[in-house]
């Protein structure tokens, strides 16, 4: 890279990082969802205070 | 019926996406030339110039789709808006790391208070406001609403962005691409340009659609969950 190595790969590894912490964490939470749905054993009560989990 | 359907097209993205990203890559290191004068620093651009046009671009999609949910009630419209904000912040992140990257080799510092830096990492500030915001109200409809006039406020800042190499003298390059006239780089450079922002673009289909569809299921669980528990 002419010296620009460190500028250049970093840059990519940077992008690469976070796209695929992105799809990581989607991955996650389509898998938690799964989960809660599978299991329809938490009590309602318990999940009060859990409605402000429904945006992010 | 919109939940199965986005499903099925998701992968209709994301695998040419992927196809996309390899052949943006293998142009713009191995077909495009050093450039004269930067030499191979500037080949940071193929995912600068991409990220920062797509945390643009996702932005303004971001206000239309909260503009339509706050004005028509559509709720589906207002969940879009949440599920393209995390990707919209995330491209804006990669224009302003990689910008830094890019600026040290080249004007000789990471960060320099200049118009367009400045501009876009109000952009970020912007993308992070409407996540919190949103995170912060329990109540989703309320929530959208907020985001909603955050958003509409905020795209005010996205021709600002645009425009200010030309408003302000700026450390920042002009546009290498011009919606009127010819390009100011060689061929191989703009292609492989291109292709990583259609990679980044059907990239972003893709990730928004799986992040709705998780809005959408969870909205659905606790909006029955607060019914059984009679809120």
């Amino acid at each position: 890279m002419g010296g620009y190595g460190f500028y250049v790969w970093g840059s990519y590894l940077f992008s690469l990082v976070v796209i695929v912490w992105e799809v990581i964490s989607l991955k996650q939470r389509k898998k938690a969802l799964a989960q809660q749905q599978s299991s329809n054993s938490v009590p309602a009560s318990v999940l009060r205070g859990s409605a402000n989990e429904t945006t992010s | 019926m919109f939940y199965p359907l986005a499903g099925k097209i998701i992968p209709w993205f994301a695998i040419p996406s992927a196809i996309l990203f390899a052949l943006g890559l293998y142009w713009g290191f191995f077909i495009a030339p050093t450039d004269a004068q930067q030499g191979d620093a500037y080949r940071i651009i193929f995912i600068h110039v991409p990220a920062a046009w797509m945390g643009m671009f996702l932005y303004v999609l971001m206000a239309i789709y909260a503009g339509i949910g706050w004005a028509f009630n559509a709720r589906l419209s207002s969940m879009m808006a949440s599920a393209i904000a995390p990707t919209g912040t995330m491209f804006t992140l990669i224009s302003l790391v990689t910008g830094a990257l890019w600026g040290k080799p080249t004007w000789g510092t990471y960060w320099a208070w200049d118009a367009r830096m400045t501009s876009t990492l109000i952009l970020l500030f912007l993308y992070i406001g409407f996540i919190s915001l949103q995170a912060a109200i329990d109540d989703p409809r309320r929530a959208d609403r907020a985001g909603a006039v955050l958003a509409l406020v905020g795209v005010i800042n996205v021709p600002i962005i645009y425009f200010s190499v030309q408003w302000w003298n700026t450390l920042h390059q002009g546009a290498t691409i011009r919606i009127l006239g010819k390009p100011t780089i060689v061929a191989d450079m703009l292609a492989a340009m291109l292709i990583i922002l259609a990679a980044c673009w059907l990239y972003s289909v893709a990730v928004v659609l799986i992040r709705l569809r998780c809005i959408i299921l969870e909205r659905e669980q606790n909006a029955s969950r607060l019914a059984e528990v009679g809120i």
